[in-house]
């Protein structure tokens, strides 16, 4: 045989298949299909009438048929799909056979057809066929193409009769089986970003199932008979339809693109098809994310009819006869184990039952009847305001929405009828919205909807973490509701196009809440959470969560331990609901840490307290202010930033303007001062900005004790260039005719000390030894020495509490610094002979003192400096 | 050729991405990793419970160049990784025998 031959039917194959496939784009896909289907038709039909296959067998002593299997027998034709056909004989396969398919399959081999054949009797056919359930299946689709008609319809009968007949249970509980697996395996297609056609959940594979089920238990034909016997209303058959007819459109422009079978639609292909497909740019909406979302909006449509067609005819056939139970509505009941309307009529007249159903669904752990669901999709225009601000509606919705609902998600359901777009018409928005980047694998609709399912599996069996923080954060919050309407509007904002999505959603979750008459203060609060539910994600993975401000700044905006705690929950179901790439170990330790830091800092309130960020932002503006000219403000404003939250706090605003003007004297200096007189009190400020290097406080107070210059007070800060800025009170030095001049001899000690070229310690020891006793005035306590390692997360705090006598700052300072640590923060005060010293210090490498072993030689060390009391 | 490793801190990766992009790196390896050095692990107290954070979180960036370039590109990472705080992280190089592009089998520092 030759191809070449353009008589021979292959090449008249070739020809009318090439034509079609130019144009099918040009048709609606069932048509093109069935145009497909009937050109094998044409082909098998020519086949058999041409001289030589006459020769190879006589039809008349060896009867024989040519039957399309499979999407072939149902003229479903794909493009690259295979062509599946049964060559059926009489009696027995003769030997002659292989010749027939030599001359009838090889051809199409030829011209790239792939084409599945089996060769088989009519006994062959059933006996295979009653041992093997997968090939009961494909004769469900069996069609007759050409040969003998009577063997054909032959096979039928005993077909229907014996298998069918006598095996229905055992094939449907098959199908049932197989069915499950398949969607285990391939997933859900109506949310993948990269769904499979066939296979997936929604794909057209559950329309085969409906069918062979339709076809084995209710004696349907074709799939026209789902409408026809009354199995789907006009307008579900027309909807279901219309979606496979996409589907199938999809699958042949997929195949013809990738130029093979392929079912699973990847990303590589997506832009392509939705381009051929006239998808056009929307609202900010690419074509491809259009066109996906189109494409999820019919395979869901698929699955949902899909799993009423299951519930109502279950293939199994069994009816558990659980105990009825009753609902709180007379107007809704309970049979067979599904709750329906017992009247729909009395939607009319009460159409909060549409809620009400709901909320009886998640209180009794029932599912809806399929029945229902048509009624609520039909019905669901119902719903509306005031109606849907009715508090027994909000209330049933709240309880669908609390509902702990680790198997059973009502919630979906509500979603699934688009009864929750009719209660928060916003949704609408987001249903089947695409999100295309690295992170989201679900459509915006379906991942709010699993970041809810998520945080109420906290803390329960299956927690997605095994943290006890967040299990135990969620167990214990007060305020689940607010979280719960948090989680489901979170992402409300991706429908509205904007340069901020949470801040857009928080303006709608204002909007929707208010139309729900909630308190202002819980629609502050839900508010709250949209508009900064990325604040400590983006936070802990965009910032330096080891640097204090950091956590200041998370907590001054957060505010409270219970806002932060729900962020924190709200953040982790969030990602956990994203995909994979969104959540992992590594992520979940960076987000606990801030966390705990975030936390530790609003423990210790004094940096985050509603008063101190309104100062810190008053004395900000009145620097700015003061500052004369513009080159002064922009010079102002540049430092501005870098000055430490502590600093702020206990800084009055026009001593910052001196503050900024002694930091911009220091230029490349070590250190410069400044020197006023209280009148009042006569004694001396000192502030002195210097770089900062380890055992700077040390050099200062030795410098100043070496010069008879008594220490009252002293106040250190450290800002975020690395410029120490430290404020003594002092008395002035003894002489004060020539106080400037000794001024001028402190300054060069402090500048030979920096240096190195002055030994503080040795010059003190020659000058005046620190007293070996001393005697307390009033109280006799011992020195007291603590090293906490708790109250922050970044500091370790020393607090030593001794008497005054001279050098006593610079002996603590230097056991401070001779330990290894560095001071950032520091307040010394003397009352009468008291001292009381707070120094919030880190090593030099920047790290907590946290081991108890070196907070216990710290401890010793100080105290071996510190003189016996007598 | 050389392998050049470089660990930094989470935040740093965007700057450092950039920076070697400015200098025409085309390509790199990131991972999440964590671990431990001179900046140890510690604890932080929550009402009462103690968390332990054992192995911080950082980034680990692998980037494979032609030897001459390791210099520059090894500086370009400091400069962008630097905080100068402890756990700012390191850099690592090591020779690269051969380099292979899977599609084209272009070797050595064409298929870098």
């Amino acid at each position: 045989m030759t191809n070449h031959d353009i008589h021979h039917p292959a090449a008249r194959l070739e020809a009318a298949r090439n034509t079609l496939l130019a144009e099918f784009t040009h048709m609606p896909a069932d048509e093109f299909m069935r145009r497909h289907s009937r050109l094998f038709d044409a082909y098998f039909r020519q086949c058999c009438d041409e001289d030589r296959v006459r020769a190879v067998l006589d039809i008349h002593r060896n009867p024989y048929a040519v039957a399309a299997l499979g999407g072939y027998g149902r003229r479903e034709q794909n493009v690259h799909s295979d062509v599946d056909v049964l060559l059926l004989f009489d009696a027995a396969v003769p030997r002659r056979a292989e010749t027939l398919v030599q001359e009838i399959i090889y051809p199409l081999w030829d011209i790239g057809i792939d084409v599945g054949h089996a060769t088989r009797s009519l006994t062959q056919c059933l006996t295979m066929a009653w041992q093997r359930m997968d090939l009961v299946i494909p004769l469900l689709d069996a069609r007759f193409v050409s040969g003998d008609p009577a063997l054909f319809s032959r096979l039928m009968e005993i077909f229907h009769k014996r298998l069918l007949g006598e095996r229905r249970r055992e094939i449907l509980a098959w199908l049932a089986e197989t069915n499950a697996r398949r969607h285990l395996r391939f997933g859900d297609s109506s949310y993948r970003l990269e769904p499979n056609l066939k296979e997936g959940l929604g794909g057209l594979r559950d329309y085969h199932t409906m069918l062979w089920i339709g076809k084995i238990k209710l004696g349907l034909q074709q799939a026209r008979d789902f409408e026809y016997a009354g199995h789907l209303s006009h307008d579900e058959y027309r909807l279901f339809r219309r979606a496979l007819v996409f589907i199938w459109d999809v699958r042949n422009r997929l195949h013809r693109r990738c130029g093979r079978k392929c079912d699973q639609l990847y990303f590589q292909s997506q832009i392509n098809v939705a381009r051929s497909m006239d998808f056009r740019p929307l609202g900010g909406r690419k074509p491809v994310e259009r066109f996906l979302a189109h494409l999820h909006a019919q395979m869901d449509f698929i699955k949902q009819q899909h799993f009423m067609f299951l519930q109502q005819y279950d293939p199994r056939g069994k009816k558990t006869a659980r105990r009825a139970r009753r609902t709180r509505f007379d107007e809704i009941v309970v049979a067979a184990d599904a709750l329906r309307f017992d009247v729909a009529e009395s939607i009319m007249k009460h159409p909060a039952l549409l809620m009400h159903i709901f909320g009886e669904s998640a209180r009794l752990k029932i599912p809806l009847h399929p029945e229902a669901k048509r009624i609520i999709r039909e019905f669901g225009h119902l719903m509306k305001t005031p109606l849907i601000a009715d508090p027994a509606v909000v209330k049933a919705f709240e309880a669908v929405l609390k509902e702990p609902a680790p198997t059973f998600n009502v919630l979906r359901e509500m979603l699934n009828t688009g009864f929750l777009q009719r209660l928060v018409p916003e949704f609408r928005e987001i249903v089947h919205r695409i999100q295309y980047n690295a992170y989201h694998i679900y459509p915006v609709d379906k991942h709010v909807l699993r970041t809810v399912q998520t945080l109420k599996k906290l803390g329960t069996a299956i927690s997605p973490v095994s943290c006890p923080l967040a299990n135990g954060l969620w167990k214990n919050l007060k305020q689940r509701r607010q979280l719960l309407w948090a989680a489901l509007l979170h992402d409300i904002g991706k429908g509205f196009p904007s340069a901020s999505h949470a801040a857009t959603g928080a303006d709608i979750t204002r909007t929707v809440l208010k139309r729900f008459h909630y308190p202002e203060k819980d629609i502050d609060l839900i508010a709250f959470l949209v508009r900064n539910h990325l604040m400590l994600i983006k936070t802990a993975t965009r910032r330096d969560i080891h640097e204090e401000e950091t956590a200041i700044h998370c907590a001054r905006r957060i505010k409270n331990r219970q806002r932060l705690n729900m962020l924190y929950l709200l953040t982790i179901a969030d990602s956990l609901s994203t995909g994979p790439k969104a959540w992992n170990e590594w992520t979940a330790a960076l987000l606990r840490d801030l966390f705990l830091k975030v936390a530790n800092i609003m423990q210790h309130g004094e940096l985050v307290s509603h008063r101190a960020v309104r100062h810190t932002e008053n004395k900000k503006k009145a620097v700015l202010n003061a500052a004369a000219t513009a080159a002064e403000k922009k010079r102002v404003g540049a430092i501005l930033p870098l000055l430490s939250p502590r600093y702020l706090i206990s800084t009055d605003a026009p001593d910052i303007t001196t503050d900024i003007d002694l930091y911009h004297q220091l230029g490349t200096g070590s250190f410069v001062w400044k020197i006023t007189r209280d009148t009042a009190t006569g004694t001396r400020t000192v502030k002195i900005c210097a770089r900062d290097q380890p055992g700077l406080f040390a050099k200062i107070a030795g410098t100043f004790t070496l010069n008879h210059l008594n220490i009252l007070s002293a106040q250190i800060f450290t800002w975020r260039n690395n410029i120490a800025l430290d404020i003594f009170d002092v008395h002035p030095p003894p002489d004060v005719i020539f106080e400037k001049e000794k001024w001028e001899t402190a300054r060069r000690h402090l500048a030979a000390a920096l240096d190195g070229a002055l030994d503080l310690g040795a010059a003190l020891r020659n000058k005046m030894p620190s007293p070996a006793r001393i005697k307390p005035i009033a109280s006799k306590n011992p020195h007291r020495i603590m090293v906490d390692n708790h109250s922050s997360s970044f500091f370790s705090i020393v607090e030593v509490f001794t008497y005054d006598f001279p050098g006593v700052l610079f002996s603590i300072t230097s056991a401070l610094f001779e330990a290894g640590l560095d001071i950032w923060v520091a307040k010394i005060s003397t009352r009468i002979d008291q001292v009381v010293d707070v120094f919030y210090v880190r090593d030099f490498d920047g790290q907590k003192m946290d081991d108890e072993k070196s907070a216990a030689a710290l401890q010793a060390a100080i105290l071996a400096r510190l003189p016996d009391i007598e | 050729m050389k392998k050049i490793e470089a660990i930094i801190k989470p935040f740093k990766l965007d700057d450092v991405k950039e920076a070697l992009t400015d200098i025409g790196i085309q390509g790199m390896t990131v991972s999440e990793v964590k671990g431990y050095g001179r900046q140890k692990g510690h604890k932080e107290i929550y009402r009462g419970a103690e968390y332990v954070v054992d192995f911080i979180p950082k980034i680990k960036i692998e980037i494979v160049v032609d030897t001459s370039r390791v210099e520059e590109v090894a500086a370009k990472i400091c400069e962008a990784a630097n905080t100068g705080k402890i756990g700012d992280g390191k850099i690592f190089v090591l020779s690269v025998d051969q380099a292979i592009r899977v599609r084209t089998g272009e070797t050595g520092s064409d298929a870098i």
